[in-house]
């Protein structure tokens, strides 16, 4: 926290945020030079970082672009193309002073008015718009400084700017008015888009034109201290499980993401592969429809429960590579709680009779909505089904497609469903206060009757944001976890482990929430 | 059906031409061995109740990747469910979905085909929709149409029928045009039979060749593309046992445990196969004709 | 055979205007949000809800029929929900792909299928007839999709000789692309030289039993000429028909192939669409292929009466 004291709080009134001169030496390359190509699972189809949210176009995109602020490995918010952000004491402006000697990959330096142009791209067609919904506008007193004013304080706001989920990079404001989807690829960040083929791969190449942020000395999360140490990075799409495999194993792919569980013995024998677990992938969750019986009634959805052993379903989702998990965040995190472990992993099938008897339940058919596209959340249903019908439930499973079950489990006061099966996995790892939107209306994920939030939670939700302290807020989000679990609007599993693999020549990768190139390099 | 179709008044044919075809059949030997390989699948598709032994639905991750062997005949997958009773369970799947668009194109297809080819005024109309129909690339067609009406084994049907029943209508509506301009027809037509009586009785028994001919290939196509649409995931609703399902869920460990889509592989193929012999036989014996244009 | 072609080409035109009816309606009446498809599994509700309004989903039925026609009658196809480009320009970069891929599987159908099925001819009823026609048989009974399957098993994963997947285009690295395209091809191939190799065969039967053949053996003609030069050029007549039908087989057949190879073609482009509720995507892409399909067809009829002068005055 030497340079950005915005800890996990961002409750400071004011901040300066110098760059401190430096002692000890930056991140070098052990050696340059090299093409990586890594096995993508899932499709491309845009590099557009503004209007697309899907996690395969982040693991590209965010290797060839940067935004005023990111998040750290900790996922604490951080600087980026800025050198020092100033809150005023009314909390209504922020002044950014920009990095000086930036470029973009056409050669251009960057100055204010891209960083204008950026945010007004953002504004009119960004996906996550809505995080400048508080913002009254932005000045660019010099060619040096960007200026946010508000038109309200809002003190999560560092931390929505900061978010990665749809974050808002930083463009050449000659492409200020290229449409949705359209997006000239030119960033500023260390590698530079040489080749996009959609559907099939994307190359990314050394921006020789780079300047790392020298307010580090290391990699961090999405920033920090950045160099391209490889020639080319190709992203290459194999969305077969096997084929990636087989590709790491004949030295036509460095690196993979999602192994199968069942590939990992053989790998973990093979000393040219590094294995590399990515914990903490994705939160696998099932979500109760609370606006229609019986999963209206809580003793219900209590026996439902009791019922569920998270070994076997966690086991089944994710073939083996899990760890159980209490709650809505992870054990690394700082906002973790283990608030209502007590509703956890209970697998006690006489309990859960006991309350099924007590709910009045009479043998009504539940149905579990789920989809084969995401083969967890399938995987996790067809366990659920078969604990619910051992004590005795009617369950039976509804599989459609990813944007139908979306679509249904959506519906307000829909009569189709039961139980919907998802998985969270950009938001958790954003926080607490990114996690629990998806328990208040609009669309609060247990689906109370005409989307009416249950008061309780509403007001641990109005705490969690408007708290003063840091410690009020966290304890407003532990009450939160623990009436949302104790009252059984959601399932929470457990977390999902996402295996990546490298050949062992690859050095300097570590697995995050997007595969990070710079950094890293081949070892001769 | 042949047999059916030859009782009703084939006066102008001299001997019982449906018992010498069967005979022919008989020893026909590509048909019988198609007989023999079809036979086996629809007889283990019969059984299934039962010879498949446990509930193919039954989960029990204990016994999760277990290779063939004697107590799992066709060892289990990754839920540890019996690999054998899921594809003999699939085998009856497989056989229903068949036979109902098989079903379904018999009836629907003769009607539309024999209704364009005898009423000259709805020949145009019908055949622009069945151009259009069959223009579409069959696959993607029957994708779109499982994603409209939702993914379910009728749904599968239904949508397979759409692809199919186009082609077969074509097939049925060229032997009424020929047929119609036959002497005997045009007889029948100035004696005043009404249009029902001569379709019936003159035109539909000697149409009848050809269909059954295309109707066996076709059982053979719609197992290949229930399978097809299983495994592109737009097919039967899983965890139903199809063997395209089966299929498509052993995909993911093709490396480690090759069992999962082999077994089911297999079993398609010999369906398939047996099927072709089948249609084969059948055209050989029944219509001669096609033999070239097939 | 202008007229042929005339003919044929007008008779396309209503045929054409169904198809576009039928896959507008089709689009409309899948269940599911675009929106949600195309967001993602990391979008929250409201990223969802705003993409639902930028992408102007909002519009009633008949105002996006209109639009959709007016559009054609412009020459525009629309602009694809997921790709955010025209349909026009997605289809063209993807088209490529899929063309490469069905002539590279023509080529090998068209090599093992007219083989296969003269020597097989030539050798009635011998065990090379029977292994032929046994072939034959087994190519026409694997789902592509299975044999696609097992060759990957087998080349990719245990051999390691060929790539599993991914499409490395043809004017980057023409070794890189056959490496891509060798097995996508061959499994594609193997039903459609199955159905020609039967074809050719009692083609080239028919033939041989006609009387000029006789007569020119008579004569003393050597073998290959007979074969090549009367025989192979008659038996083409049903030959050419039958390759138009496979066109259409590799172009579908294409679909499962391209899914299971992760090539980038307009099988995947089109499923894809179909999968994430693209309603212009589908729509433009449908038309586009299957009005190159019917010229196809026009193709092969115009192609039948130049090889069989009796068509022409039918």
């Amino acid at each position: 926290m030497k340079r950005l004291s915005l800890a996990s709080t961002l409750a400071v009134a004011a901040m300066a945020l110098p760059a401190g001169p430096l002692l000890a030496a930056p991140f070098t390359c052990p050696s340059r030079g090299g093409d990586i190509v890594f096995g993508q699972e899932a499709n491309v189809n845009s590099l557009d970082q503004h209007t697309s949210s899907t996690i395969s176009t982040r693991n590209i995109a965010m290797n060839m672009y940067e935004s005023l602020m990111t998040r750290d490995e900790n996922n604490r918010p951080i600087l980026e193309l800025a050198e020092s952000m100033e809150e005023s004491g009314d909390g209504l402006t922020y002044t950014f002073r920009l990095r000086r000697g930036i470029t973009f990959h056409n050669g251009k330096p960057m100055t204010s008015a891209d960083v204008a142009a950026s945010f007004n791209r953002y504004n009119r067609i960004g996906l996550q718009r809505s995080t400048l919904d508080n913002v009254a506008g932005w000045d660019t007193p010099d060619p040096h400084t960007f200026v946010i004013r508000m038109k309200q304080v809002q003190p999560t706001f560092i931390e929505a700017l900061s978010s990665f989920s749809v974050p808002i990079v930083i463009i050449p404001s000659e492409h200020e008015n290229d449409e949705r989807q359209q997006l000239r690829t030119v960033g500023t960040g260390p590698f530079r888009l040489m080749e996009f083929v959609p559907g099939s791969h994307a190359r990314l190449g050394r921006f020789e034109g780079y300047q790392p942020n020298t307010a580090f000395e290391q990699r961090t999360g999405f920033g920090g201290y950045r160099v391209a140490c490889v020639d080319t990075v190709t992203f290459r799409i194999v969305t077969e499980a096997s084929a990636r495999v087989a590709g790491l194993e004949t030295g036509a792919l460095q690196a993979v993401e999602d192994v199968p569980t069942r590939s990992l013995e053989g790998l973990r024998r093979n000393s040219a592969i590094t294995i590399l677990p990515l914990q903490n992938w994705w939160i696998q969750i099932a979500l109760p429809n609370t606006a229609i019986p019986p999963t209206n009634n809580l003793a219900f959805r209590r026996a439902v429960q009791a019922a569920l052993g998270m070994e076997d379903i966690m086991d089944a989702a994710t073939d083996g590579n899990f760890r159980l998990n209490v709650g809505f965040q992870y054990p690394n995190q700082p906002s973790y709680t283990d608030a209502g472990k007590e509703t956890y992993n209970i697998n006690d099938q006489a309990r859960a009779r006991a309350l099924l008897r007590e709910s009045g339940y009479r043998n009504e058919p539940i149905t579990i909505l789920t989809n084969r596209d995401y083969p967890p959340m399938y995987n996790s249903a067809l366990v659920m089904q078969q604990q619910l019908r051992a004590i005795g439930i009617n369950a039976s499973l509804r599989v459609v497609d990813w944007p139908t079950s979306v679509q249904m489990s959506q519906r307000v006061n829909s009569d189709e469903w039961h139980f919907f099966h998802t998985g969270w996995g950009t938001q958790p790892a954003l926080g607490a206060l990114a996690t629990m939107q998806f328990l208040v209306a609009p669309n609060a994920a247990y689906h109370p009757r005409d989307d009416r939030d249950d008061p309780d939670v509403l007001a641990a939700w109005n705490a969690m944001n408007n708290e003063r302290s840091p410690e009020a807020r966290q304890a407003a989000f532990a009450t939160m976890q623990r009436l949302v679990l104790e009252r059984a609007y959601a399932f929470p599993f457990g977390a999902l482990t996402k295996v990546q693999a490298v050949r062992s020549n690859v050095q300097g990768f570590v697995p995050f929430r997007i595969p990070r190139f710079s950094n890293v390099w081949i070892q001769r | 059906m042949s047999e059916a179709a030859d009782a009703e008044g084939i006066a102008y044919k001299r001997e019982h031409p449906a018992r010498a075809a069967l005979r022919r059949l008989f020893h026909h030997r590509l048909f019988v061995t198609g007989l023999i390989l079809f036979g086996i699948i629809a007889g283990i598709a019969a059984a299934a109740p039962w010879i498949a032994g446990v509930d193919p639905q039954r989960l029990s991750m204990r016994n999760k990747f277990l290779p063939p062997g004697e107590t799992w005949l066709f060892g289990t997958d990754n839920f540890g469910r019996s690999l054998w009773s899921r594809v003999v369970w699939g085998a009856q799947l497989s056989m229903v979905i068949g036979a109902s668009v098989v079903a379904l194109n018999a009836v629907f297809g003769t009607l539309i085909g024999a209704a364009a080819g005898y009423f000259r005024r709805l020949d145009n109309a019908l055949m622009r929709v069945n151009d259009a129909l069959m223009a579409f690339p069959a696959i993607l067609l029957a994708i779109a149409v499982t994603s409209v009406l939702g993914p379910s084994t009728l749904n599968v049907i239904l949508a397979l029928s759409i692809v199919y029943i186009p082609r077969t209508a074509r097939i049925v509506r060229s032997s009424v045009i020929v047929l119609r301009e036959m002497e005997y027809v045009q007889a029948a037509v100035a004696a005043g039979a009404g249009h029902w009586r001569i379709l019936r009785h003159h035109i539909l028994p000697n149409a009848m060749a050809p269909m059954i001919v295309q109707l066996s290939f076709l059982f053979a196509y719609a197992v290949l593309s229930e399978a097809t649409l299983s495994f592109l995931g737009v097919g039967a609703v899983p965890p139903t046992p199809t063997w395209g399902n089966i299929m498509a869920e052993g995909r993911d460990f093709m490396r480690e445990a090759p069992w999962i889509i082999t077994i089911p592989g297999v079993a398609l193929m010999i369906t398939v196969m047996g099927l072709n012999l089948l249609g084969d036989g059948l055209r050989d014996v029944l219509d001669p004709r096609l033999r070239i244009q097939q | 055979m202008i007229g042929v072609a005339a003919r044929r080409s007008l008779s396309a035109i209503p045929v054409l205007l169904i198809v576009s009816l039928i896959s507008f309606g089709l689009m409309r009446l899948i269940p599911g949000d675009p929106a949600a498809a195309i967001a993602g599994v990391a979008a929250t509700p409201a990223q969802i809800e705003q993409l639902r309004r930028d992408l102007g989903l909002d519009q009633p039925f008949h105002m996006q029929l209109l639009e959709y026609y007016g559009g054609l009658a412009r020459g525009d196809l629309g602009r694809s929900l997921l790709l955010g480009k025209g349909v026009f320009a997605a289809t063209m970069e993807r088209l490529p792909v899929t063309i490469g891929l069905s002539l590279y599987a023509l080529v090998f159908t068209l090599l093992i299928g007219i083989a296969s099925g003269i020597v097989a001819a030539l050798r009635q009823n011998s065990i090379i007839d029977q292994a032929a026609m046994m072939f034959a048989m087994i190519g026409i009974s694997v789902p592509n999709f299975f044999l696609g399957l097992l060759m990957i098993i087998l080349f990719a994963v245990h051999l390691g000789w060929l790539p599993s997947g991914g499409y490395v285009p043809f004017s980057q690295d023409p070794a890189g692309w056959l490496a891509s395209t060798t097995m996508p091809a061959f499994s594609l191939a193997l039903l459609q030289a199955g159905l020609l190799a039967r074809i050719t065969r009692s083609s080239m039967l028919e033939v041989l039993r006609q009387d000029y053949i006789r007569t020119a053996r008579a004569k003393g003609l050597p073998q290959r000429q007979v074969i090549l030069k009367h025989a192979l050029a008659n038996a083409l007549i049903p030959i050419v028909t039958v390759v138009g039908i496979i066109v259409s087989l590799l172009l579908s057949g294409a679909v499962v192939t391209e899914a299971l190879f992760s090539l980038p073609g307009m099988g995947q482009l089109l499923t894809q669409a179909v999968l994430s509720r693209d309603y212009p995507m589908v729509q433009g892409g449908l038309l586009l292929v299957t009005t190159f399909l019917v010229l196809v067809n026009i193709t092969v009829d115009v192609l039948y009466a130049l090889l069989d002068p009796r068509v022409r005055y039918e």
